[in-house]
């Protein structure tokens, strides 16, 4: 476990780097997508709700985003953060898919 | 004896917000360590980004290039024409400092930057040049055209952020048009620019080209920031705002001087 959440937070940092230098020039109707959240609520999504990878993902993508933003610290891992748990949370009362592990 | 899971819950949210504060107090430091190692990649891969999106922009503009370089053309002998009216200018003009004495700075004392990476949810910049290179918060950021790009807001040892002038933090006052008619230009985010507390009295139209008054700490005057796009007036207002399109674009450009001095 602690080798998955270590490549987490590495694939993260360089996702933020790919997010705040390469793709900030490839906008979508104007917009820039954010592809740390994109993929932070994937993972949530197809996660087993009872791992922790999906609060790994949340809590390193949301320290990069703050890290390469004006916004202070904390901000996007607060937002990750939540979004994470209502996702695990949703999935674990009302909804039942098929996850990762399951696959 | 086990903590329940409420305690364990509210000790997790205490440990987190200790960790917040920790880290927003050296706030400073530890984006300046992540900056410090990840520019050159940053570097690259903006260079990379920037390189691919002018060709597919190019590929997807290939039917109105035909169109465009005959309008550039047109415009081009309209601006050589200016450029011979304003060389004549120039000239009558140093003959009048020279003969007032006056003693003018020609250029500004400019330091060159590269981009490193943009804000995504923000209209900020980063740049690879900091306080190592005398760079300190509010000097004014401008483009290879001498166009205003925005000030420097933070600064750390080998970067600076850039506040553009669409960021919602900005405000500078302008001078629009030939009749120099006042305002101020705020940030919409986005890119997006306004022109406001112009008065109703005064006529603008689109086209008209907005500039620095040089009124504003740290900012010279006459500075292009850009022009007017769309006039919005309101009744009830006793001024009248514009749409403005900033000649600059993050998008567009690698590089980016600092002024130091001026």
């Amino acid at each position: 476990m602690p080798k998955k959440i270590l490549l987490t937070v590495l694939l993260f940092y360089i996702l933020t780097l790919i997010q705040t230098s390469f793709l900030v020039h490839f906008p979508i109707l104007g917009v820039i997508p954010n592809s740390i959240l994109i993929v932070v609520l994937l993972i949530n999504l197809l996660e087993d709700p009872k791992g922790n990878l999906g609060i790994a993902s949340a809590l390193s993508g949301g320290f990069f985003l703050d890290v390469f933003s004006q916004k202070p610290i904390g901000f996007y891992i607060l937002i990750l953060v939540f979004l994470a748990f209502s996702i695990k949370f949703i999935i674990k009362r009302h909804v039942r898919i098929p996850t990762i592990k399951n696959i | 004896m086990k903590p329940t899971i409420k305690r364990r819950g509210f000790l997790i949210i205490i440990i987190l917000f200790l960790l917040f504060i920790l880290l927003n107090l050296y706030k400073d430091n530890v984006k300046g360590f992540f900056y410090d190692f990840s520019s050159p990649i940053q570097k690259i891969l903006w260079q990379k980004g920037r390189g691919i999106s002018f060709f597919f922009q190019g590929l997807f503009e290939m039917k109105n290039l035909k169109e465009e370089a005959e309008n550039l053309k047109l415009r081009n002998q309209e601006l050589l024409a200016e450029i011979d009216r304003l060389k004549e200018m120039e000239r009558e003009n140093q003959y009048l400092s020279e003969a007032l004495n006056l003693q003018i700075n020609k250029d500004f004392k400019l330091v060159m930057a590269q981009i490193v990476s943009k804000d995504t949810s923000q209209d900020s910049l980063l740049i690879d040049k900091g306080q190592r290179d005398g760079i300190s918060g509010g000097l004014t950021v401008i483009s290879s055209s001498k166009s205003l790009v925005g000030k420097i807001g933070s600064v750390y040892k080998n970067n600076s952020e850039v506040i553009l002038i669409s960021n919602k933090k900005s405000n500078i006052s302008v001078k629009i048009g030939g009749e120099e008619i006042n305002g101020i230009i705020k940030g919409q985010g986005n890119y997006k620019i306004i022109a406001d507390l112009i008065p109703l009295d005064k006529e603008i139209k689109a086209g008209d080209q907005v500039l620095t008054t040089g009124r504003d700490e740290n900012i010279p005057g006459n500075l292009l920031i850009g022009q007017v796009d769309k006039i919005l007036k309101k009744d009830i207002s006793p001024y009248q705002q514009a749409e403005i399109l900033p000649f600059f674009d993050p998008g567009k450009t690698d590089f980016l001087f600092i002024i130091t001095n001026y």
